[in-house]
């Protein structure tokens, strides 16, 4: 190996300077939210002088947000189990059928994700004026699993190419069929990625805006919804403190499928 | 090979769930919206029986339309830009990191913003740039200027907060084809001679080209067809196309035009899509010839 010359090493700190300036910038905002969020004047202000909890029992004790809670929760409870059952059914599916035109098929599947997001919206809301879906919840948790069960098919992939198909021959030269197979052998060897999956699509369904913004009503508004009328119409520094929130619900979903299949995995 | 033609009906029977679903809540509203945007609407905003291309020509004829397509097309390919650049320092530092540690803390930066809410990652930018928040409140502390300068409500803005939107789906493809490049290639270029400059242009650029790619590819079609961000940073009046779209479905209620808009921007999405991805095609091809 060479010696590192002078340029070389300045090269190194440059690298190094750049790469963690990226990093901050990407941190500063969710930093300053938890700033302001617990300081008790209505605009921000670094470095911070007084520490309190007041916005937070503010969004407590305000019926609207609880409310809100109330419907965000109950979808992320009916759109996570179905996007699951979905996803791992279809990744698995993917992972072992191989047929002319595979690769159409999954680029249909993960195609939610590349479509634009106002295009789906008012595809959304077209479909369930039509339908007279309008104003349910049901066209919220249409619309939230069609963005949410793609995450799912991806991290179930991970963890069925990870599995060795020699395991699930096995069991059927021992005389089981492929459903008992599938829930004996193959499915608890693909938990972490369905956990993965069902964490990743409860989170997107909790912050999800682009759809529900389209067809929510005002019986069905969600938390991001709510929030974005609050940003739009006054500066309530309320919304600081529901930042927090999901930004700690973020955190605990990274921990939970960091533990399950791993971060540099899932992307 | 009975067991084979079970298993394959298994299978098949697995698959079905997801392709119906999709087909139902997803491809038929598409076409549903394909037809409409070819209806004609009388002054009242109602959906006409008869079929023409007057929403196309509509869109195509109106200044202001025309001017929204190029401009939605030109945020977008600043914010790839504008993220290539910055992904590859933070990718880089990602890969390289000497401890395990440390690569996991990079990882939870750049992975926890993509499971945060957008509402709430473009209300930060508010509260930054707004006139009485935190930047102009610093800049004015510290008398580098006497009044709030006002960031928000334009272009930058929005570019600003889409770059640090997008940034994670960026640098992840990258770090990856940092990670697969061959770990020998590099040092087999420095033992030839040849500097880390131009190893970095010669070896280990062209194996990341891929990787930046698929970036451009997510961060352009997302750039593209988001509206919230611009709605809450750029303010209603910025020429893009998805508020465009928004407005038309929103407030004037004219949704043969909205799907004439809508089918638009899909088109110019799937066309610089494609293109990138007909370079990939192209160059990994290349690379493995």
């Amino acid at each position: 190996m060479r010696k590192k010359s002078i340029s070389d090493r300045l090269l190194s700190v440059l690298i190094w300077t750049a790469g963690s300036l990226v990093y901050l910038f990407l941190t500063v905002p969710v930093l300053v939210i938890v700033l302001s969020a617990f300081s008790p004047n209505a605009f921000p202000e670094f470095p911070p002088t007084s520490f309190s909890v007041r916005w937070f029992h503010e969004v407590v004790s305000n019926p609207e947000w609880m409310e809100s809670l109330r419907i965000s929760v109950i979808l992320l409870l009916i759109v996570t189990p179905l996007t699951v059952l979905l996803g791992t059914m279809a990744s698995y599916a993917l992972a072992r059928l191989s047929f002319k035109g595979k690769e159409a098929v999954q680029a249909f599947i993960l195609s939610p994700l590349m479509i634009p997001q106002v295009v789906l919206g008012i595809a959304m809301l077209y479909l369930f004026t039509a339908m007279g879906f309008t104003g349910s919840l049901w066209a919220l948790v249409i619309g939230h699993v069609i963005i949410g069960f793609p995450y799912v098919v991806r991290t179930v992939g991970v963890s069925v190419s990870n599995l060795d198909p020699r395991l699930e021959l096995a069991s059927m030269n021992l005389g089981a069929g492929p459903i008992r197979t599938f829930f004996r052998v193959t499915l608890p060897l693909i938990k972490p990625g369905i956990i993965a999956g069902g964490v990743f699509s409860a989170v997107t369904s909790f912050g999800e805006i682009s759809i529900s913004l389209f067809v929510s009503s005002p019986q069905t508004i969600t938390i991001p919804v709510r929030t974005f009328n609050y940003i739009e119409q006054t500066f309530d520094p309320s919304v600081n403190a529901i930042s927090v929130i999901f930004i700690i619900i973020s955190i605990i979903a990274l921990l939970i499928i960091e533990k399950t299949i791993g971060l540099s995995k899932v992307m | 090979m009975r067991i084979k033609k079970k298993n394959q009906r298994f299978h098949w029977f697995m698959l079905l769930p997801a392709c119906l679903f999709l087909v139902v809540f997803l491809l038929a509203p598409l076409v549903m919206m394909f037809v409409l945007s070819f209806r004609d609407v009388d002054s009242m905003m109602n959906t006409l029986q008869s079929y023409s291309l007057s929403q196309y020509l509509h869109v195509f004829t109106t200044d202001a339309y025309v001017k929204a397509i190029g401009s939605t097309v030109w945020v977008a390919l600043q914010t790839t830009v504008i993220c290539l650049l910055m992904a590859y320092p933070a990718a880089y530092v990602l890969v390289k990191a000497p401890h395990p540690r440390l690569r996991a803390f990079f990882y939870i930066l750049l992975v926890s913003p993509l499971l945060t809410s957008v509402v709430i990652r473009t209300f930060a930018w508010i509260v930054l740039l707004s006139q009485n928040g935190l930047i102009n409140g610093m800049l004015i502390d510290l008398h580098l200027i006497e009044k709030p300068l006002s960031m928000l409500w334009n272009m930058n803005a929005v570019i600003i907060a889409y770059v640090q939107v997008m940034l994670p789906f960026a640098v992840l493809p990258i770090a990856t084809s940092l990670t697969d490049m061959d770990r020998h290639l590099r040092p087999a270029s420095m033992s030839l001679g040849a500097g880390r400059i131009r190893t970095f242009f010669h070896v280990t650029l062209p194996l990341t080209i891929p990787g930046m790619i698929t970036g451009a590819i997510i961060v352009f079609s997302l750039a593209a067809g988001s509206y919230i961000t611009p709605l809450l940073v750029g303010g209603r009046m910025q020429p893009l196309l998805p508020l465009s779209i928004y407005q038309q479905v929103m407030q004037v209620y004219n949704l043969p035009l909205a799907a004439a808009m809508s089918f638009t921007l899909l088109i110019c999405v799937l066309a610089v899509v494609s293109l990138l991805s007909y370079l990939l095609k192209r160059w990994e091809a290349r690379m493995h010839a």
